[in-house]
């Protein structure tokens, strides 16, 4: 079996659940942290993770299927979606082939919609995913399909409020611009399907000019005054 | 009977499932009289609830766990199996929906650590019928009443096949109904 180690879990590839592919999110123990704040911490990560997880199935987002959470060893068993790449390699691999940046952003103009409009569902539904990168969106089977997951709702929350959607975009933005060159155009495509698709105009209008202002003094809110 | 499954637990080797289809009765009376009295131990599933064994076997996954952990709100591992299985918190509620009547024609049985099949064996005499495969169970799913029954969403049911989505709420049964009410 194959192990991938993070931050915060390991996650083990290659796994079967009763016949289906699956993976192991385990949370480990942290060393550095007080025992008891630890595990408060860690039991109340798996239930965000899983809870934004289903929220987005609710909304119609695809994630992968949760199998099982066993809280006695923090893990969360979930679907391994096969035959999937992240959109981050699917950009490079693009942007690789294409060496005329015009012609790679018009190929990847209809996935930055899909980015868009599926994010523009999650936070209708209030969920903000707080660790957006084109790491943790994969495309299933054949990337021109735009089969999209969102996957990683370990920093999830559960906000109305346009700051905090605001922020979750702008952590994107950062993202996307560091490890995509040339691609601020793209995102420009993200932030329009996104006001596209969002049904309550005033509260997008509000999201986007938070964002801007977000673009300013960066991720933390001043503590001045 | 090739028609029956036994499956080990996926983190408890030592523990088996059994899952099988009964179809064809008369009633169900008998045999959930049996259950009752405990001489036969066993959960009797209301197959109109069932999409796939896929669907059980994430339920009663859960219940083994929950029972080798001590973690488990019924008595026993074959009750926690249907209150598994059910998104309600309530218990009577659960067996209400999920448990087999006595006006049932068909039930879906899932025995934990069954010995030899004995219990199936047993089950199988009381029926005087054999099991028939456990696929067939889609069939005789009621898609509408297990939609309302788990309060599936319209875009949920367009974007993941039903199976999917009934998944996903077995296993993180407790941790949505905790969340209630807080936004």
């Amino acid at each position: 079996m194959a192990v991938l180690q993070g931050a915060e879990a390991k996650l083990y590839l290659g796994g079967d659940f009763y016949g289906r592919p699956c993976i192991i999110k385990e949370r480990f123990q942290k060393n550095y942290r007080h025992p008891i704040l630890d595990k408060a911490l860690t039991s109340q990560r798996i239930k965000s993770e899983v809870r934004a997880n289903l929220r987005c199935r609710i909304a119609g987002i695809q994630t992968p299927t949760i199998f099982m959470v066993n809280f006695d060893t923090n893990s969360i068993y979930m679907e391994e979606i096969q035959d999937a790449v992240t959109v981050r390699q699917h950009i490079n691999t693009v942007q690789a082939a294409e060496l005329n940046p015009a012609s790679a952003c018009s190929q990847l103009k209809p996935l930055a919609e899909a980015i868009g409009r599926t994010l523009a569902k999650m936070h209708t539904s209030n969920i903000i995913h707080g660790d957006l990168t084109t790491s943790n969106m994969l495309l299933e089977g054949d990337p021109s399909e735009l089969s999209l997951f969102l996957i990683d709702f370990g920093l999830s929350s559960f906000e109305a409020s346009a700051e905090d959607k605001g922020v979750d975009l702008y952590v994107l933005e950062r993202a996307f611009l560091s490890s995509h060159p040339n691609s601020q155009e793209l995102f420009d495509c993200i932030l329009a399907a996104y006001t596209d698709q969002t049904q309550d105009k005033n509260a997008c209008k509000e999201v986007i000019s938070k964002l801007d202002e977000v673009r300013l003094r960066g991720r933390k809110r001043t503590m001045v005054g | 009977m090739a028609t029956y499954k036994k499956i080990k637990h996926v983190l408890y080797p030592d523990s088996t499932i059994t899952l099988a289809l009964y179809s064809g009765l008369e009633s169900c009376k008998d045999l959930r009289k049996s259950v009752m009295e405990g001489t036969v131990v066993a959960s009797l599933l209301k197959p109109s609830m069932i999409v796939d064994p896929f669907q059980v076997l994430t339920a009663a996954n859960k219940a083994v766990h929950l029972s080798r952990t001590n973690n488990m709100t019924t008595k026993n591992v074959h009750s926690e199996i249907l209150f598994c299985l059910s998104p309600s918190k309530n218990i009577s509620e659960s067996f209400r929906s999920f448990g087999a009547a006595d006006s049932d024609t068909s039930v879906f049985v899932a025995i934990v650590d069954d010995a030899e099949d004995k219990t199936l064996t047993r089950i199988s005499e009381i029926l005087g019928l054999s099991p028939v495969s456990i696929d067939d169970v889609a069939s005789l799913a009621d898609t509408v009443l297990i939609t309302k029954a788990y309060k599936l969403s319209e875009e949920e049911i367009s974007t993941y096949p039903i199976l999917d989505a009934l998944v996903s709420r077995i296993a993180a049964k407790e941790i949505i109904t905790a969340g209630k009410g807080k936004n």
